[in-house]
């Protein structure tokens, strides 16, 4: 743009663009470092701890628990016990989906939501340590019982968060499909699908968070194999190093499961919402 | 011959509310039957309602085979619950306060509030219990660990949501800072306060619950555990129906009338039952745990 | 009542290619028991300008004075949503923006209140009002802490078209009664030309066209020929101004 008259206000409006994308430069930079600084301290003060605050023995820093970590996997005790766990969790979690999407569906009607109300009420209250308690203790070791503690402790959320999607479907659309005259089957595969399927996939999110929380409970209670039986065993042979291995094992399993895989599937798939949640 | 009446009283909700307890306990005497007739390897032991029933009430008349009996029990928990409870609100609400006001302070502490939250109680339980033993510190600090970043998320999401144009509007009037700060500021943060002490208090229970099993030697965790360990069903599924009634009795009498009276300019809020705050309570939960991926898009504006 | 001297106003927003003139070189003055309108199409920067009278945004260059009788004049402000706080009553709500909470200040609040028609819903909270009832509330507001000047942002825009009309009513008999200066942004040239006597006619990009003196005697009803008469001729301002603008 050759004009005379703009000459002076060029160069300060190229600064002035120039100082805001340093300013967000800076502003990304701070944050990383931040973050970083976080870990560094946190590691810094359990390495510390480790030594001086408690004994070695007793809490264990954390290049210990990297070496148990490599100590445990020669053994060959991680996939086993993982294998274990994860299929409690999935047949339990699984079913749990089912009827808790299965009660959300009948809860629809208002006859069947009085019936269920305390049901989901009593579930979502109620400690899982009570379910794990009280199934242990009718059904011993036998399989069903960490199952049937899974469906109890999470069913609620399942139910609460489909429930809530179908009453939010939008009535104006499905008005519109009927104007149309648009048959059932392709309604629910372009109108109704779709609108549940984020509802859906927040109680899944949620309910498998709470699903293997309670699973490892059960474990410990009452199992001969699994995450939990292994946590128990080292706890009660106080072998803390062993210990803090195993729980953080799992737990970063678990959080990469949850953040890194569902929440990547979320945003993917479910862009065009932006709350995802039955509010 | 039921008539019109009669009719109409089956199909309300209400009585299908009274008829779900009852059908529960049909289906227990029914299972107790055919289990022990068809399937006695099932199961090891399974309470009659009978049993229960009786534990139960031998229970609130003080009459127990435990230490200390149903009252002081609760008590004991309840003590431990409420002093982590404080501490996790105070020192959570700090947290949350400089999270929401200061970019660095987000980025410093927001990973770790994620790993709190999603870290199981069952995890602090077990190392307090081994590292505290006996007593009240380790159930205290599970409260604490457990509730705390409830706490934060909640706080920060109320920073965060502070109403712009009501600063504004506070702004053209030249009202003072001190005022504004105290009409304006607290009264939209008190929402999210209170939801963030719903949270802290439910899941601290939880929380204090696991505690107490592992590492206690009384309190309701501990006895509950202590019926496990006698084997006797009766006393786990008769203390269990103590702790449901204790966490809605709470939250009925203590939270809800709280709610009522502070909130009482909140226009639809009226009838709201437990169930439905409950729904909407799990949901803002999970909201706020969901954070991060979407925190990234905030640090980058 | 207040004076106000604007000269070489001037509001950029943005930077760069992203740049965006709110205002361009406005200069105005407005003066004494006058009701002036401000009207415009979107974006043509009405509600800044109004930001920057009233202290809540800042010029990018150029001057503004507000003074009353010797000293800077105190400007009461309407919004367009009423911007009540929903935790307070109605009456706490008038009270906040008052200097102190003395039994003056109170008795002032309820004669306000009471100029709104709404004297017997002091202890009521917003939400339990309607939205024109809301409006009131925050008209009594501004009114109550009995400013030079009065600044109302389209504060009837978000009304269904009767309770407009009533609230339009109200508010000249309070500015007859107060004799205020009122500056008032609406994008209805109706109800500019049933409330003004003076309209100021801005177009997009901020620049003030035109000064338009609407001379005929109060109260204006809508469906009297005259007042058509001066909103038709308003209206073909209006035209004029924007095919220039294209």
């Amino acid at each position: 743009m050759a004009t005379v008259t703009k000459n002076e206000t060029q160069p300060t409006r190229v600064t002035e663009e120039e100082l805001a994308k340093r300013a967000r430069r800076k502003e990304r930079f701070q944050t990383w470092f931040w973050r970083l600084l976080s870990y560094v301290v946190v590691l810094a003060i359990w390495e510390y701890c480790s030594g001086r605050v408690l004994e070695e023995a007793l809490l264990p820093g954390p290049i210990r628990v990297v070496e148990t970590f490599f100590d445990i996997w020669d053994k060959g005790k991680i996939p086993s016990a993982f294998q274990a766990t994860l299929t409690r969790i999935g047949v339990g979690f699984g079913l749990s989906f089912f009827i808790g999407a299965f009660v959300g569906i009948l809860m629809q009607s208002k006859w069947w939501a009085g019936f269920f109300k305390d049901a989901v009420l009593i579930s979502l209250a109620a400690p899982g340590l009570i379910w794990v308690l009280i199934t242990a203790i009718i059904f011993g070791n036998r399989a069903i019982g960490p199952t049937i503690a899974i469906i109890l402790t999470t069913f609620a959320l399942v139910t609460v968060n489909v429930s809530e999607g179908i009453k939010a479907i939008p009535k104006d659309l499905l008005g519109m499909s009927r104007a149309f005259h648009i048959g059932v089957v392709k309604r629910n595969r372009h109108i109704v699908i779709p609108h549940l399927a984020p509802y859906l996939f927040t109680g899944l999110r949620f309910g498998f968070s709470i699903a293997w929380k309670v699973t490892v409970l059960t474990e410990v209670f009452s199992s001969s194999k699994g995450i939990g039986f292994e946590m128990r065993i080292s706890s009660q042979l106080f072998q803390m190093d062993e210990f803090l291995t195993w729980i953080l094992l799992f737990f970063f399993f678990a959080l990469f499961l949850e953040k890194v895989v569902l929440e990547a599937i979320e945003k993917r798939y479910f862009r065009w919402r932006q709350a995802v949640t039955a509010s | 011959m039921l008539g019109h009446y009669g009719w109409r009283v089956l199909k309300s909700p209400i009585f299908a509310r009274v008829l779900f307890p009852f059908t529960m306990l049909a289906l227990w005497l029914v299972s107790l039957d055919t289990i022990e007739k068809i399937w006695p390897f099932a199961i090891d032991v399974l309470p009659t309602p009978g049993e229960v029933g009786r534990f139960m009430w031998n229970e609130l008349i003080t009459e127990t085979l435990a230490r200390r009996n149903l009252y002081e029990t609760f008590w004991i928990s309840l003590r431990r619950l409420l002093t982590g409870f404080v501490i996790a609100m105070v020192v959570g609400t700090i947290i949350g306060l400089i999270m929401g006001l200061f970019r660095a302070a987000n980025a410093f502490f927001h990973d770790w509030t994620m790993v709190l939250l999603a870290m199981p109680a069952l995890a602090w339980a077990l190392f307090n219990s081994l590292i505290f033993g006996f007593g009240d510190k380790g159930p205290i600090i599970t409260v604490i660990l457990a509730g705390i970043p409830f706490v934060i998320v909640n706080v920060r999401e109320g920073v965060r949501n502070t109403p712009r144009e009501l600063f504004d509007m506070a702004r053209s009037y030249q009202v003072p800072r001190l005022k504004t700060t105290r009409h304006v500021l607290f009264p939209s943060l008190m929402p999210f306060m209170f939801a963030a002490a719903r949270y802290c208090f439910s899941i601290g229970w939880k929380g204090l619950v696991i505690a107490e099993v592992f590492g206690g030697q009384d309190g309701a965790g501990w006895t509950i555990k202590f019926w496990y360990d006698a084997h006797r069903a009766h006393g786990v599924v008769g203390y269990a129906a103590f702790f449901v009634i204790f966490a809605i009795l709470f939250e009925r009498a203590v939270f809800e009338p709280i709610s009522k009276r502070t909130f009482r300019w909140r226009p639809n809020l009226a009838g709201a039952e437990i169930v439905e705050e409950v729904f909407d309570e799990e949901n803002t939960l999970e909201d706020f745990a969901s954070v991060p991926s979407s925190e990234m898009i905030d640090d980058n504006e | 009542m207040a004076e106000i001297k604007i000269r070489n106003l001037h509001k950029e927003f943005g930077i760069g290619e992203d740049k965006v003139v709110a205002l361009d070189d406005v200069n105005l003055e407005i003066s004494g028991h006058v009701f002036v309108s401000i009207v415009g199409p979107s974006g043509c920067g009405k509600s800044t300008l109004l930001n920057i009278l009233s202290g809540i945004e800042t010029p990018t260059s150029g001057v503004v004075e507000m003074t009353s009788e010797g000293h800077e004049a105190a400007p009461g402000y309407v919004f367009q949503a009423a911007r009540l706080l929903p935790w307070r009553t109605v009456r706490d709500n008038l009270l906040f923006v008052q200097d102190d909470r003395s039994e003056a200040s109170k008795k002032r609040c309820q004669r306000y209140l009471d100029m709104v028609q709404l004297g017997d819903k002091g202890e009521k909270f917003p939400g339990e009002l309607s939205g024109g009832m809301q409006q009131r509330v925050g008209i009594a507001r501004a009114f109550s802490i009995e400013p030079d000047v009065l600044f109302m942002d389209e504060p009837f825009s978000h009304l269904d078209a009767i309770t407009a009309r009533s609230l339009r009513r109200e508010l000249h008999h309070m500015w007859v009664e107060t004799r205020k200066t009122v500056v008032f942004v609406t994008h209805d040239v109706g109800e500019a030309v049933e409330l003004s006597n003076r309209i100021l006619v801005f177009a997009k990009g901020g620049r003030l066209e035109d000064d338009i003196e609407i001379d005929l005697p109060f109260p204006r009803d809508p469906a009297d020929e005259e007042v058509a008469v001066a909103k038709a001729r308003v209206l073909r301002k209006f035209e004029e101004l924007d095919l220039l603008a294209t």
